[in-house]
């Protein structure tokens, strides 16, 4: 910590003895990169992001850098990991179902404990899962239809029973989100009818792997490895992680190239590639559950039209699409991303092919093109911005123009929230919350229209109906099917262009250990477990 | 001068009220729902009413209005959706923090300027006068953004004579709050090596933001001080044999200076709007970055407060120019 402060003083008297502020040079000798930080002789991995944590609270909120920071300080029944993601035990170490899919009961393991000393048990599951429920934000619409409060049942210390009020398939695909909080600790900070709230904000109550070391609001977070983690170390070597704030990607890349950062989640393509040659970096692309698509408005003015749909669907550049990603970035071939359980390559998705394009326009009410669309994006996401540009291209052999609109994030949604107001095209990113098909179903259902990711007005009853039957049913060789024809009928009403599934670029320092990925993981989103440093 | 300050305050206090109003109009007629946006992208219709209940925005507009008005005499700015937080509590650690960065840019431009303008009218077409051409249509020209990446580029990345960005090194704890100014705070404090790398911190966002005010206080100042050196009473001064150091310094820059003192008024004030830029590419932790994030959430409560704060700072600093003004040049006294 000395050492460090007079490192820096160092550097800038030297500094201002250069920008000529008449203060004479000591000789302090420039540093080299600084690696990671050490702190009284135990390291610490230094991790860049660009999204603040708005809030700790594992029933309030979750984001990317949210549930990056959850997943560090909470555990959850279960755990996504892996590739393809699969749901493995945690607190819970076995669970059974019964037949009719409307009954689960956990077995806690035994020996775990929250950061208190407390120890995790039924009566923990039952108070954070009714804190959730009761408090109906973050969270809480995953299971709020399906379980109430009285639900749960504390069956002895170790086993808990949820009664669901009717079957849900992808019930278990869920809880890993679901984060556990210590009773007692959340009850000593309970402020009013606030339900421990505002405390949680900044503050935690959890079992998992790191405890809450500093909560530096706009600036960073650190968190300090639990030395006696109930589920071991993971091969983790390090002292703490602490979260950075780096707003700027060529910051980023900049913090990286100097070591003042071991992991960056947020370069462009572009940089990705810059970083990828540099000495002692390394990077890897991790595939994702995130779709990218161009959702038409199936309500709108033109767009209600299946055959101008399709019409524009084959007139679109798909391999352009894959190229602004500089290739990291493969195509859809279904509504579902891969990773998705029950997923098809659905026959006959739409690729370029201007011939079958201008068929489709003929059959369309405007078959000679002459009509204007809008494409509506996120101001300041360049690669939203450049589709508009290779779409303003690939329509012009249809004699149909494009008009772009940037907006900022909340007035898209806004616009998006209407048949009325939604544009004929909306540049879109969705991930999904888990693995189970139900979780990209239900964003063809109605309910989901006017959501960022429902911005299509999808109408199709048959399919509505398909996904309510799939996912009251329980067997999963009843529902495969119905899932496969739920894909191959949104392919042919083309309520969207599917576009592709772009990679994750991390990268970061040759000498980090440990780092693992799951798709079902947000952009940007990490998992600290296991984390460490090999030199 | 009393009479003077009376009107002005009373003018500003109008001002204020109408910014108010605007802002607050604007806010509610964009058409981002914040509740929405609170409440998450997947959330069900009746959680997003629960958000819009607990912050009142389901309240008639004119109610939310004067609710707004009157929570800001007792102090209460409203609360960001955001952060979940008081808008007041949020401020009071980003603005200091802004403040800091502001007053050593504007102290930097004068420092290095008013000299500046000065040898360039003196000795004109000297290579000061050439480097101040250069700065000063760079500093008009160059958008403080760009300006920003390069020195954090070259001087960060490049050379390594300064950190990349933030107000101290990852692992040094700030000094206790004081003024929450951390320079001023670690002097206080006697934390003389946490004062000098926070002063380490400042160097390159401090000149980055500084470079817009150097360079209108040089042009300013030079043109100024060439024809103030033109006038008669300096010919008479010289012919008296007065020293030329003193006749520039104390008969010339005095006059010179009037027309400087505003446009460094000026500078300050829109120095604080300029921090939005130069915070994001330093990740400088201030109420410019706070307005971002509050922009780009549809945050309305916290986007009032700062265009509230920014256009206060704004038209304080010119009320005090005009005081500085009066009392350096007698003749405007009677006109306020």
């Amino acid at each position: 910590m000395k050492d460090m402060s007079r490192r820096s003083f160092g550097r800038l008297v030297k500094a201002c003895a250069v920008a000529g502020l008449a203060v004479a040079s000591l000789g302090a000798t420039m540093e080299p990169a600084t690696a990671f930080e050490r702190v009284d002789g135990g390291k610490v991995l230094v991790i860049a992001g660009r999204q603040p944590v708005s809030t700790l609270d594992p029933s309030v909120k979750y984001n990317a850098s949210i549930r990056t920071l959850q997943q560090a300080l909470y555990d959850a029944l279960v755990k996504y990991d892996g590739n393809p993601p699969q749901v493995k035990p945690w607190l819970a170490e076995s669970w059974e179902q019964s037949e009719d899919g409307k009954t689960w009961i956990f077995k806690l393991v035994e020996g775990a404990k929250f950061h208190s000393g407390n120890p995790v048990n039924a009566e923990a599951i039952k108070y954070s899962f009714t804190r959730t429920l009761e408090l109906n934000k973050g969270p809480s619409w995953m299971l709020s239809d399906f379980l109430k409060p009285e639900g749960i049942v504390v069956v002895d210390d170790h086993t808990v029973q949820f009664n669901l009020e009717k079957p849900y398939a992808a019930f278990l695909s869920f809880l890993p989100w679901w984060y556990i909080m210590d009773p007692a600790v959340v009850g000593a900070h309970v402020e009013g009818d606030d339900y421990g709230q505002k405390w949680l904000t900044e503050n935690e109550a959890g079992s998992g792997p790191y405890k809450l070391k500093r909560f530096d609001q706009g600036t960073l977070y650190e968190v300090e490895r639990v030395k006696d983690y109930w589920k071991g170390d993971g091969g983790s070597n390090i002292e703490g992680i602490v979260y950075k704030l780096i707003r700027e990607t060529s910051a980023q890349r900049a913090a990286l190239m100097r070591g003042e950062a071991d992991i960056v989640l947020d370069l462009s393509p572009d940089e990705f590639d810059q970083v990828a040659k540099a000495k002692g970096i390394k990077t890897s692309t991790e595939p994702a559950l995130t779709a990218f698509g161009l959702k038409f408005n199936t309500k709108g003015k033109y767009m209600s039209d299946k055959n101008l749909r399709k019409a524009v669907a084959h007139a679109f550049d798909y391999d352009a699409l894959v190229a602004i990603f500089n290739g990291k970035a493969v195509l859809q071939t279904s509504p579902f991303t891969d990773d998705i359980k029950g997923k098809i390559d659905v026959p006959g998705i739409p690729r370029h092919d201007v011939e079958k394009a201008k068929e489709y326009l003929a059959k369309s009410q405007w078959p000679e093109g002459g009509i204007e669309l809008e494409y509506v994006y996120v101001q300041g996401l360049e690669v939203e911005r450049l589709m508009g540009l290779v779409l303003i291209d690939n329509l012009k052999p249809l004699n149909i123009t494009l008009k772009m609109v940037p907006l900022t994030w909340p007035n898209l949604v806004a616009r998006g929230s209407k048949p009325e107001t939604a544009a004929d095209l909306m540049a879109i990113f969705a991930t999904p919350v888990s693995v189970d098909p139900d979780a990209v179903a239900y964003q063809y259902h109605p309910d989901s229209w006017g959501k960022y990711y429902g911005t299509h007005f999808y109408d199709n009853p048959k399919v509505t109906e398909l996904i309510e039957k799939a996912r009251y049913t329980t067997d999963w060789e009843e529902r495969a099917p119905m899932y496969a024809e739920i894909q191959k009928l949104i392919v042919e009403d083309q309520p969207e262009i599917f576009g592709m599934m772009r990679k994750r670029l991390v990268a970061y320092r040759d000498y980090v250990t440990g780092f693992s990925y799951t798709p079902v993981r947000m952009t940007s989103e990490v998992d600290y477990y296991g984390l460490g440093i090999g030199k | 001068m009393l009479q003077m300050i009376g009107k002005r305050s009373i003018l500003m206090l109008g001002m204020l009220l109408g910014l108010l109003v605007i802002t607050f109009s604007i806010s509610h007629i964009a058409p981002g729902d914040p509740a929405a946006l609170a409440a998450g992208p997947d959330a069900t219709q009746e959680m997003i009413d629960q958000v819009r209940e607990e912050y009142g925005f389901d309240k008639p507009l004119v109610e939310q209005f004067v609710i707004y008005v009157g929570g800001i005499f007792e102090g209460d700015l409203g609360r960001s959706v955001y952060t979940t937080r008081p808008v007041a509590q949020d401020l009071m650690v980003y603005f200091p923090a802004t403040l800091e960065l502001v007053i050593y840019s504007i102290l930097f431009a004068i420092i290095l300027g008013v000299p500046m303008g000065v040898i360039s009218a003196v000795k004109q077409n000297g290579w000061v006068d050439n480097l101040v051409r250069f700065v000063s249509s760079s500093g008009v020209g160059l958008p403080m953004f760009w300006l920003g990446l390069m020195l954090q580029l070259y001087f960060g990345l490049q050379l390594g004579w300064f950190p990349l960005g933030g107000r101290l090194d990852l692992m040094t704890d700030p000094p206790t709050t004081i003024t929450g100014m951390y320079t001023i705070d670690a002097l206080l404090t006697l934390k003389f090596n946490v004062f000098f790398e926070a002063l380490h911190h400042m160097v390159l966002p401090a000149i980055a933001l500084s470079f817009p005010a150097l360079a209108s206080i040089v042009r300013v100042n030079r043109a100024e001080m060439i024809e103030t050196l033109s006038l008669d009473y300096m010919t008479n001064a010289r012919a008296q044999g007065i020293s030329k150091f003193r006749m520039i310094a104390a008969y010339a820059l005095k006059n010179a200076m009037l027309p400087t003192l505003a446009i460094i008024g000026l500078r300050f004030g829109w120095m604080l709007g300029g921090t939005v830029l130069i915070e994001s590419v330093f990740d400088w932790p201030g109420v410019g970055l706070y307005a971002l994030q509050a922009v780009t959430a549809s945050d309305f409560e916290p986007v009032m407060a700062v265009t509230l704060i920014l256009g206060a700072w704004f038209m304080l600093t010119n009320f005090l120019i005009d005081i500085i003004y009066g009392i350096l040049d007698p003749r405007v006294r009677g006109r306020a």
